[in-house]
């Protein structure tokens, strides 16, 4: 079971791990870049959407700079401020009324339109002014000085044709009906006589909220505006407290919520620039608690919008905020998706590493189940063969060390049988030596003891082997013993034992030699075997043998005893003369002759 | 690197908890308290207010006033509201302050607790020759302003166009200098200026008749006038931008020390009318959220670093060190309350918008 979380599942292991964090690593570096790269692109479109608003605030000042331009060029204006025809002046009045009156009811941006003249302190001459949902004439005494004003002052200072922004101030002029209290503009030009003696101005107010709502109308809900003063005084602010703080005796900067506009701040007027800044919405939102959770960032496009062509007083500072989560909105549905992605290709990794794992350890497996069976019982099992790779050589030199190892043992089992056999049989007549028939005759002995039966042992010596051997050479001698040894083999049971004890001697013996006939059979038969010549060289070898027996338990029961009684009756064979078989047993009787 | 981190983090930890447990145990939780100072340009600098925020561990909320009358109102309006709403200190006029204490609407000061009140120089201490500061009540004598910082509102004339300083109030309504002067807008004021210029005894009291020329005094002032002003650094800016003659100096030398510092060469001059004067005191509306924390604020306007960035940097006087003198003192109106301060303002209100005589008067 070890085996399992082997080498094979530990690369399984590590390829699935390498393929999970290379997903998981893929997946989390694509979607942080990709979230920069969104955030990037919503930061550009809000800061196009701050510039696009900056130019329509252009675009609507300088309409109004159109408006007051044309009505201050017109001869009929002048003629009003020289003119000493008092029915005149109050006919061209009323018809400037009139064109203010219309002007009013077109442009629900503007509070008040007036034709203010040089002289007089800068009496009003003719003033309409919007005033509950409608619009008023304001005439006789309630005109006013308003030479006191930046609006008149500097306007009167102007060339023919320029036009004065002023300020974006809160209008606290007694009398101005709709416009007092509210955060207003005033956009004026001068009128010049003939002699480029300036004469008077026309000045139209602006509602400020007015006109931004115009402007603002199409900008999606999440976004908020911003407008503040050249020194960064918030004019427009989602929270109104925050909004003209200066004119109630307090502080409300853009650059104190959203730090990166003081360096919008400090550049030089009259040039557009630009700055995207982040914010915590807290820090905008401080006098509201509980309107912005603690983490909501704001990301903030400002631009500093220069008046092209138009005397400002100061500079407007526009900017947009959107909540940082609708930033990243969809950045957040390309994470879920970037997830999905990265758990299905982990989860792809972990399938490949298993199906990898199993490949390489199943190979594996059968190359040490192989080695494992050959290393019992030397068997040869299956080995992964028909691969071709180093799985494949590995099974293939193991396939051939098996074999050559099988080879080697084989050679060598034959060896010991040879070793074996030299070691227990006699090397000329093949018959068991001295030594295998004492161990035999042990073990007979012993059987015979256990199970009380009988045995016998035939002692025999050629007779006329010194002889043959003398006369006719060894080989002779040899081929007689071969042909004798050959002869008693053959005439004893498979049970019985012929053995060539050295030289001439040869033994016999007779497992379960309770039958005295059979004895008697086999000992004849014996004495008749030895009767017969040997055939050598076609010669005719006759050699004879004498023949002693013992008997277990009649003569002996020991070993040396038994073997000692049978050699003693051959002895007394050969002495009684030759060719004849003698007992050891002095009952028996002669049982040759 | 996971065995580097734990140490840091359990740094970081520790720090953390050290500074909440620092923040937690501060004066009586007061941590979370917001002091609210209503006060004029200049006194409330931001290196004042932060050192004070970072000493009792408080937020400071500066409301800047430039008027009397706007200071009314915003007071008036806090007594009316809830009383978290509520200023806990604010700095006054000692003619002004009278017009609080008739109405109930200052509580008494435990000067004990403003120790630094014993640096202050002898005659600011003697609070009781100071009139409006102390009434005797029930409870025996109650001090209700601390005074602060004093100045004459005298004039400011640029050297190169006036050769001479001008020697009268009325250089304001000289006609060659018309669309050369600047004028302050605030009624109260202006109507005394008015009084002073046509030789009136009591600039503080129009008798009823006298009304009529006083706003057409005005008005004549207003005529001649190019710009008007209600704080420091915006009649600054106006004397640069018109390049004007005359201006009349409302925060007296503090302007002076504004116009010098952004590069005019200008003169200050206490007419021989005299000059409008006034001496700030620092008073505890009745209902102040957080008197305790106001006391310890006029403590810390009263130390030196508060009271040499008023000298320095304001060109004011503060009430510890005897001041440059800018005017010999039988020459100095001090301000006492006027007749009527909303009528005075309303009738300017109109002026400054452009009524002639006829609407200014109307009912």
């Amino acid at each position: 079971m070890k085996r399992r979380f082997g080498i094979a599942w530990r690369m399984g292991l590590s390829l699935a791990l390498i393929g999970v964090l290379a997903a998981g690593l893929t997946g989390y570096w694509g979607y942080g870049e990709s979230r920069k790269l969104l955030r990037s692109a919503a930061e550009e479109r809000l800061l196009t959407a701050t510039r696009v608003l900056g130019r329509q605030l252009t675009v609507g000042l300088g309409s109004a700079a159109q408006d007051v331009r044309l009505i201050a060029a017109h001869p009929g204006t002048r003629h009003l401020l020289v003119s000493r025809d008092t029915a005149a002046v109050a006919r061209g009045n009323e018809t400037l009324a009139l064109l203010f009156d219309s002007m009013l009811r077109t442009h629900p941006e503007y509070y008040q339109m007036r034709l203010i003249s040089a002289r007089q302190h800068g009496l009003e001459l003719v003033r309409v002014d919007r005033s509950n949902g409608g619009v008023l004439r304001v005439l006789g005494d309630d005109l006013q000085e308003k030479g006191l004003y930046a609006y008149v002052v500097d306007t009167l200072r102007l060339p023919p044709g320029a036009v004065y922004v002023s300020r974006a101030e809160i209008n606290h002029e007694v009398g101005a009906h709709a416009g007092l209290g509210k955060p207003s503009l005033q956009v004026a030009t001068p009128i010049h006589g003939d002699d480029a003696e300036v004469l008077g101005v026309i000045v139209v107010n602006i509602d400020l909220n007015g006109l931004f709502a115009q402007l603002a109308a199409d900008l999606p809900a999440d976004l908020s505006l911003f407008l503040s003063n050249g020194e960064g005084d918030f004019l427009i602010h989602p929270d109104p407290r925050q909004a003209f703080a200066f004119d109630r005796g307090q502080h409300s900067r853009v650059q104190d919520s959203f730090a990166g506009v003081s360096e919008l701040l400090s550049q030089a007027r009259e040039r557009q620039a630009q700055v995207v800044t982040t914010t915590t919405a807290t820090s905008v939102h401080a006098a509201g608690p509980g309107r912005a959770s603690e983490e909501d960032q704001l990301v903030a496009a400002f631009v500093r919008q220069p008046l092209a062509g138009l005397h400002s007083e100061d500079d407007f500072i526009i900017g947009l905020a959107q909540p940082l989560s609708a930033v990243l909105a969809d950045s957040a549905r390309l994470g879920r998706t970037n997830l999905r992605i990265v758990l299905a290709f982990s989860a792809l990794a972990v399938l490949v590493a298993v199906v990898l794992a199993r490949a390489l350890s199943r190979p594996l497996e059968q190359i040490v189940d192989a080695i494992r069976h050959f290393g019992r019982d030397q068997a040869v099992a299956r080995l992964p063969l028909h691969r071709r790779d180093e799985i494949g050589v590995l099974a293939h030199s193991i396939d051939e060390m098996q074999h050559q190892i099988r080879g080697q043992f084989a050679k060598l089992a034959q060896k010991q049988d040879e070793l074996d056999r030299l070691a227990s049989h006699d090397t000329l007549t093949g018959l068991p030596n001295r030594r295998l028939f004492f161990d035999r005759l042990h073990l007979a002995l012993a059987r015979a003891k256990r199970h009380q039966t009988h045995l016998a042992l035939l002692y025999i010596d050629l007779d006329n082997f010194k002889d043959i051997n003398d006369t006719l050479g060894h080989a002779a001698g040899d081929a007689v013993l071969c042909a004798v040894g050959q002869r008693l083999s053959q005439l004893v049971r498979e049970a019985d034992t012929v053995a060539r004890l050295g030289g001439d001697e040869f033994i016999v013996l007779l497992d379960g030699a309770e039958d005295e006939h059979a004895i008697a059979q086999v000992t004849q038969r014996v004495r008749e075997a030895l009767a017969k010549p040997v055939l050598y060289q076609r010669t005719e070898l006759q050699c004879d043998g004498s023949v002693g027996m013992s008997r277990y338990p009649d003569d002996a029961t020991e070993v040396g005893d038994l073997i000692a009684a049978a050699d003693h009756a051959m002895y007394a064979a050969k002495a009684a003369g030759r060719q004849r078989i003698r007992i050891a047993s002095p009952t028996s009787a002669d049982a040759a002759g | 690197m996971f065995k580097l981190l734990p140490k840091r983090i359990w740094a970081t930890l520790a720090w953390c908890c050290g500074v909440w447990l620092a923040q937690a145990s501060d004066v009586h939780g007061a941590s979370d308290a917001t002091l609210r100072v209503l006060a004029w340009p200049g006194y409330a600098e931001p290196e004042v207010v932060r050192a004070f925020a970072a000493r009792m561990g408080v937020r400071v909320d500066v409301t800047v006033v430039d008027t009397d009358e706007a200071l009314w109102r915003r007071l008036h309006a806090a007594a009316n509201a809830r009383s978290q709403e509520g200023f806990d200190v604010f700095a006054v006029n000692t003619a002004e302050l009278q017009r609080y204490v008739a109405s109930n609407m200052v509580q008494g000061i435990d000067v004990r607790r403003i120790p630094n009140t014993r640096q202050q120089l002898p005659r600011f201490r003697d609070r009781a020759a100071i009139p409006g500061l102390v009434r005797q009540s029930t409870q025996g004598e109650q001090v209700y302003g601390i005074p602060f910082t004093y100045s004459a509102m005298g004039l400011i004339y640029d050297k190169h166009q006036l050769h001479e300083p001008p020697s009268s109030i009325t250089a304001l309504w000289d006609p060659t200098l018309q669309g050369k002067v600047i004028v302050y807008n605030g009624g109260t004021h202006n109507f005394s200026l008015a009084a002073m210029a046509m030789g009136w005894t009591s600039p503080f009291r129009y008798a009823a008749a006298q009304w009529p020329a006083g706003a057409e005094k005005l008005i004549a002032l207003r005529r001649n006038a190019v710009a008007a002003y209600t704080q420091p650094a915006e009649s600054v800016r106006l004397f640069m931008r018109h390049r004007a003659a005359l201006m009349f100096a409302n925060y007296g030398m503090q302007q002076f020390h504004l116009l010098k510092a952004a590069g005019a060469d200008v003169g200050y001059v206490i007419p021989e009318e005299g000059a409008l004067a006034w001496l700030d005191c620092w008073a505890i509306p009745r209902n102040a959220p957080h008197p305790q924390l106001a006391h310890a604020w006029i403590d810390h306007l009263l130390g030196r670093d508060a009271g040499t960035l008023l000298v320095q940097r304001q060109g004011l006087s503060n009430t510890v060190s005897e001041a440059r003198t800018d005017a010999p003192p039988q020459r100095l109106l001090w301000l006492a309350p006027v007749e009527d301060a909303s009528r005075r303002e309303m009738l300017w209100g109109r002026i400054r918008s452009g009524d002639r005589i006829g609407k200014v008067m109307a009912p």
